[in-house]
């Protein structure tokens, strides 16, 4: 009998949160008020129906959801409109639900001045994980959206160095914190010590590596193309 | 102890003879067992434990060790504390190649022996598939107590050495920077079980089967 409601539990793991209970349409979380949140009242006057939905999650985390193609123009105004000041980028980080549902791309921001902290979502469909850096918006956005594309394979459009951050260069079996990924890898154990092994250790330690060669050959020319 | 006319053998001032014979195996031994200078290799909870056995309450320099040495090359004995992804794989089998003969490696920690709780892509199952292991330190992590008793159990184990045999401190050139065992055999320690199983039986101590689960490498 325990078995069996264990099994039960286990329902629908897979498919990670469901819709919210007032809106069928909205994500997961209750409905949020805007005038709970003076940056969200701020969002909807100025960007209006590109605020997706509002949600509430975990008693005061407002969270909006916003379309993945506006995603600089809306970090940037939040960034630099003297009302909001989100001068902290705290996190760039992504959520795979699983069952062919979006890949869900998340900015929590941070304004220290203000004191105040909002989470935005934007929603890329499996078929195109493209989104904009936020690198032009904030530095800080450099290792974290490295560390989304090496873990979720989603690619940011103008990152001025693009590549695995994690993993190791020659990893060649995707991207692991996908729900399509086995979690003991897709190679055998013996194949992937090898890969390990092959792996050349100093290319780890280049001055460029340690970031002590120069901001000029990361994020000169290639961050203007 | 002067070397007195006419006597036949070197006698100390006491009257006593100033010298001993011994197995040069044993005198080897004897000072290599009682200078270890470990080579620490922390890469998680367990170096915790293993930097207060270094300090002042458990103090391995009593036991030999008298510094951690920071340099493969100063260093004698390899200690693995913690979990080692794949990505740290490459550095380890490199400083294990650094390190001259005679060395040694001890495993501390459930993960380094055998990948602990970790079997995800990303964690070698047991750093034995990548160098060769004298002692495993169970625990998670041990007390420094458990990782000065595998000291003294690989102090035992030299003891057991002996000069004539090459074989104990052969090295092929060709296996640097290469995985420590066959692909078949790392495949079985991935296993689930796999590696403390093959642990039990190397101790000789316990008698069992490889658990062997197919359904668990279901994707």
């Amino acid at each position: 009998m325990a078995d069996k409601d264990f099994e039960a539990g286990l329902g629908g793991l897979d498919e990670g949160p469901g819709a919210s209970a007032t809106d069928p349409e909205a994500p997961f979380g209750e409905a949020g008020h805007a005038a709970d949140h003076p940056t969200v009242a701020a969002l909807r006057e100025r960007f209006g129906e590109a605020i997706q939905h509002h949600v509430v999650v975990a008693g005061d985390e407002h969270v909006v959801h916003i379309p993945a193609e506006r995603n600089t123009e809306i970090l940037r105004w939040l960034k630099e409109d003297p009302e909001q000041r989100y001068l902290y980028l705290s996190d760039i980080t992504a959520v795979d639900f699983g069952g062919g549902r979006p890949l869900e791309v998340v900015y929590q921001l941070w304004s220290m001045e203000l004191k105040r902290q909002i989470r935005l979502k934007a929603q890329l469909p499996l078929s195109a994980l493209e989104i904009d850096s936020a690198v032009p918006v904030w530095k800080a956005a450099d290792w974290l959206e490295r560390e989304v594309f090496d873990l979720f394979g989603i690619t940011f459009r103008g990152h001025p160095d693009l590549r695995r951050i994690m993993m190791p260069d020659n990893y060649a079996e995707g991207h692991p914190l996908r729900k399509d990924f086995p979690l003991r890898g897709r190679f055998s154990r013996a194949e992937q010590t090898r890969r390990a092994l092959s792996m050349e250790v100093e290319d780890y330690y280049t001055p460029e590596e340690l970031g002590i060669a120069g901001d000029k050959h990361r994020h000169g020319q290639e961050a203007g193309a | 102890m002067g070397l007195e006319k006419g006597s036949a053998l070197p006698v100390a001032p006491t009257g006593q003879p100033s010298f001993i014979t011994s197995k040069l195996d044993f005198l080897v031994n004897w000072a290599r067992r009682n200078s270890m200078w470990p080579m620490p290799f922390g890469t998680a909870c367990c170096a915790i434990e293993m930097m207060a056995s270094a300090a002042t309450k458990y103090d391995i320099a009593r036991f030999g060790m008298e510094r951690m040495s920071f340099s493969p090359r100063q260093a004698d004995v390899l200690i693995c504390a913690g979990r080692v992804p794949y990505k740290m794989a490459a550095p380890l089998r490199k400083i294990w190649d650094q390190m001259p003969q005679p060395k040694w490696c001890i495993s501390m920690g459930a993960c380094a022996s055998s990948g602990g709780v970790f079997d995800a892509y990303s964690m070698v199952q047991g750093i034995d598939t990548i160098i060769p292991v004298d002692v495993y330190v169970p625990g998670c992590p041990p007390r420094p107590e458990g990782l000065i008793y595998g000291l003294l159990m690989l102090q035992e184990k030299i003891k057991g050495e002996s000069l004539s045999n090459a074989a104990i401190r052969e090295e092929d050139p060709l296996r640097v920077g290469r995985p420590n065992l066959p692909p078949e055999t790392i495949e079985e320690l991935a296993l689930p079980f796999g590696n403390s199983t093959q642990q039990n039986r190397a101790s000789g101590l316990v008698s069992t089967s490889l658990v062997a689960r197919p359904d668990d490498r279901k994707e």
